[in-house]
């Protein structure tokens, strides 16, 4: 077991006092960088199951004077050459109800049994989704329907993917800015306690103490402080990524996946106090030696 | 100035060696010049001289708390002048040292203030323990163990000094003005621990400008005078029957 009894005077040091608070704030803020990072890994993979290997083929209604029969026509020449299609896997017209239901919010209730013309929707579901797969099946569309229109959510994906990575960059940048301020808040604070404890080190040099000896005096004690910080910050964290996760689940429940179980989520915050702990208790302990390395 | 021959030794070897040792302070004043020494291993001296003709800057020479400008300091065989800083800690903890000032850690209790060169050294917390508590009860402080240093009279700092400046058998004791602050009885009996330890083979060294105490024991005197070091013979002393006599005085 590790001694924590000390020759140092720390009670009457200042410089080290508000370690435990600084260690607290940078494990926060790095445990919201980290779990956002991971909450929006989880939320696009979601999408992206869910997304990839589906497509929407819209048949925009003729002009309103037309047929009835013509619009069915169309609908049904789609349908049958999605069907010839071996990379397709299923083929669903949506009924009125269905798209009276999409556009309830908007049109109010029945707008489909209303004179709107609206276009028909058919819900494909793909063996694979690569971009061939999705050529070859928006080509046999637009030969017998050439209006058609093939949406394979990649667009706006491509867009969520980049804000992602966007978020990523950033949560990296600010995890390398806390580290290094954390780092360096260690390094100021430990030069000023040797300052502070000179002649005590001085002393203790003269009784035969070897650098490492202070050194590791200064490391406990910025262990210990950096724990009670690392374990504050890591509780104020897990009550606001709780708190996050309530309203999330007030959200529209389809819009997001259910990120509450994400391995990530739960054990990336402890190794995020654990590093900042390692981090100032390396820190300290290599101040003192190369400060030390430089006095008679 | 005066350069006297080493003393024979059995090996050869001297304990203590000053090589042509010079000290001079950055406003370009000469303490130390051209110092010359050799103790033999188990040399008690006094070192005597008026007050700052250097006696503190030459124990610091030799504690490794200074470094000459010219010359070389030898403990123990070992030219500590040029001696990496990695290697200095084993060599000081050869050394015991009373500072003039104590130096005593305000914030430690007495116990731990003299456990601390057995601390350092990573002695087993049992054996400091034992050796700790033996040796405060020697010097009469063993009522004291928890106190601090700041509730202590004088004297009892200067004896909480000497017990830490002993309690790991140092090779070389080095002690400045380890009786100033105490009164005869307890000076004697300090005394009489520096003479057990010489017996026991440590080498001592101990500044004082109490002539009267120097006068009471037959140990040579290293006289510093005018940045030069001379070797005495004892100052007349009492007779053997007083010194005893001297030593067993009960406390006051």
């Amino acid at each position: 077991m590790i001694s924590l009894r000390t020759d140092l005077p720390w009670s009457g040091d200042s410089a080290s006092r508000f370690i435990p608070w600084l260690v607290a704030i940078m494990v926060f803020l790095g445990t919201l960088a980290v779990s956002g990072v991971a909450v929006f890994d989880t939320i696009l993979s979601g999408w992206s199951k869910a997304v990839t290997g589906t497509v929407t083929v819209q048949i925009p209604a003729l002009p309103a004077d037309s047929e009835q029969e013509a619009n069915q026509a169309r609908t049904d020449r789609a349908v049958k050459a999605l069907k010839d299609l071996p990379s397709v896997e299923g083929v669903r017209v949506l009924a009125n109800t269905e798209i009276d239901a999409l556009l309830a919010p908007w049109l109010g209730e029945r707008a489909a049994a209303s004179d709107l013309p609206l276009p028909d929707l058919i819900d494909v579901t793909l063996v694979d989704g690569s971009t061939a797969t999705i050529e070859a099946l928006r080509s046999a569309v637009t030969t017998v329907v050439h209006d058609a229109i093939i949406d394979d959510h990649r667009l706006w994906f491509e867009h969520l993917i980049d804000l992602t990575e966007g978020f990523r960059l950033l949560t990296i940048g600010v995890a390398l800015i806390v580290t290094t301020a954390l780092a360096l808040t260690i390094v100021y604070a430990t030069r000023a306690s040797l300052a502070e404890f000179k002649e005590v080190i001085s002393v203790l040099h003269l009784t035969g103490a070897r650098d490492a000896y202070v050194a590791t005096q200064f490391a406990k004690r910025t262990l210990s402080a950096a724990f009670k910080g690392s374990a504050g910050g890591l509780v104020a964290g897990a009550f606001a990524l709780f708190a996050i996760g309530l309203l999330a689940r007030n959200v529209e429940s389809g819009f997001l996946p259910d990120i509450g179980l994400s391995l990530g989520f739960w054990v990336l915050p402890p190794l995020v106090s654990l590093f900042a702990a390692t981090l100032a208790t390396v820190t300290a302990f290599i101040t003192v030696l190369s400060t030390l390395r430089s006095m008679v | 100035m005066q350069i006297f021959k080493p003393p024979e030794t059995p090996d050869g070897t001297a304990a203590v060696e000053l090589k042509n040792v010079s000290l001079r302070y950055d406003d370009g004043s000469d303490v130390l010049s051209a110092l010359n020494l050799a103790l033999p291993p188990g040399s008690f001296h006094f070192l005597t001289g008026p007050s700052g003709a250097g006696k503190t800057s030459l124990l610091k020479l030799l504690y490794l708390a200074q470094r000459p400008t010219m010359g070389s300091v030898h403990l123990f065989g070992t030219d500590v002048t040029a001696a990496a800083r990695r290697s200095l800690p084993a060599i000081r903890r050869k050394l015991g040292v009373v500072f003039q000032d104590f130096r005593l850690l305000q914030h430690l209790s007495v116990f731990d203030n003299v456990a601390l060169p057995l601390r350092v050294a990573a002695a087993p917390e049992p054996e400091i323990k034992s050796n700790v508590t033996e040796l405060l009860s020697w010097v009469g402080l063993d009522n004291f163990m928890n106190a601090k240093p700041a509730v202590l009279s004088g004297g009892q700092k200067q004896r909480v000094a000497i017990a830490r400046a002993v309690v790991n058998r140092p090779r070389l004791i080095l002690a400045d003005e380890p009786t100033g602050s105490v009164d005869d009885a307890i000076a004697m009996r300090l005394m009489q621990l520096f003479i057990e330890l010489n017996k026991l083979g440590s080498n001592i060294i101990i500044a004082t400008h109490n002539e009267q105490l120097v006068a009471r024991f037959e140990y040579s005197r290293l006289a510093l005078a005018d940045s030069a070091l001379t070797e005495l013979p004892p100052l007349s002393y009492r007779s053997a029957a007083e010194s005893d006599q001297a030593i067993n005085e009960p406390q006051t």
